[in-house]
């Protein structure tokens, strides 16, 4: 298979053209989830505005109305919609894993079954997020199971 | 399809104990009564779906709470014994007060059981999960290597 890279200026927007016989093969798929990792979004911090990729994201949360992103050690503000946020993590390693919240699968360490038929993800951070049973189907999908 | 599946699911589980239930009621108090078979198990498709309405405390707009699950979960236990016992009374599956602890506890048993089921699928999902998680973690450490 032949592989082309071009290096452009700064001021253009990084592009990746994949010309393939089966758009469903698993190296199309590994190319989709990474770029969708490199998407990045907008977020605020102490009235400064960063640009963050899908790929640092933990998680991202509606709390009373306002959007969240949360990373490894620290939070963000964002002006996505919980529906905007997830139109946006399509073909990437983050799912909707509850009500108002939308998780990165790849920051995930571990999952214990709760006794209210939920799961307590414990994440790379050691942070813990609940997984509800009805969006554990996409988990599954996302890790190849 | 998913969630038609996922409701037959628990229609099958619910329709399962009750079953288990009767059976095992039966075997102990050894009924005088009989019922024709049909009329039987068309009271006990009933009591199924009579049973999956109740699950509408359940229902929230926002994400429940572990505490918020435990206080709908004894309101669910509460609810089911005060339709179900009434309801089995008119169809003649229990006559006097002993009857009516018994029945309760029996409510209360297979209610438990319910739950008992989904934890244990929890388990097996969850560990599922973790399983693939750790394959993940270790081809991309062998990968970052």
């Amino acid at each position: 298979m032949k592989l082309s890279v071009e290096q452009i200026p700064y001021e253009n927007e990084e592009e990746v053209i994949v010309r393939c016989y089966d758009p469903q093969e698993k190296w199309v798929e590994a190319i989709r989830v990474v770029t969708a990792g490199e998407v990045s979004v907008s977020a605020f911090a102490e009235e400064k505005v960063y640009r963050l990729k899908l790929s640092e994201v933990y998680y991202f949360e509606v709390v009373d109305g306002c959007s969240f992103l949360y990373c490894e050690k620290s939070v963000f503000k964002c002006r996505q919609k919980l529906y905007e946020f997830e139109e946006l993590c399509r073909n990437s390693m983050l799912f909707r894993c509850s009500k108002s919240m939308i998780l990165n699968a790849d920051k995930i360490q571990y999952v214990r079954p709760s006794v209210s038929g939920r799961f307590e993800a414990t994440l790379m951070n050691n942070e813990k997020v609940i997984i509800s049973r009805q969006y554990v189907g996409e988990l599954k999908r996302l890790l190849g199971m | 399809m998913k969630k038609i599946v996922f409701w037959l699911h628990r229609f099958v589980v619910a329709y399962g104990i009750i079953m288990l239930s009767t059976f095992f009621m039966c075997l102990l108090f050894n009924p005088t009564s009989e019922l024709p078979v049909v009329s039987f198990f068309g009271r006990c498709i009933l009591f199924t779906l009579v049973c999956m309405a109740t699950l509408v405390v359940y229902y929230s707009k926002t994400e429940l709470t572990l505490r918020g699950w435990w206080i709908r979960t004894v309101l669910h236990a509460v609810l089911l014994e005060a339709i179900l016992l009434p309801l089995a009374h008119n169809w003649e599956f229990w006559y006097g007060p002993l009857d009516a602890v018994i029945y309760a506890s029996f409510i209360l048993a297979a209610k438990i059981l319910w739950h008992l089921i989904d934890f244990g699928q929890s388990i097996r999902t969850a560990t599922q999960i973790n399983k693939q998680l750790r394959r993940r973690n270790n081809h991309q450490k062998q990968g970052g290597a």
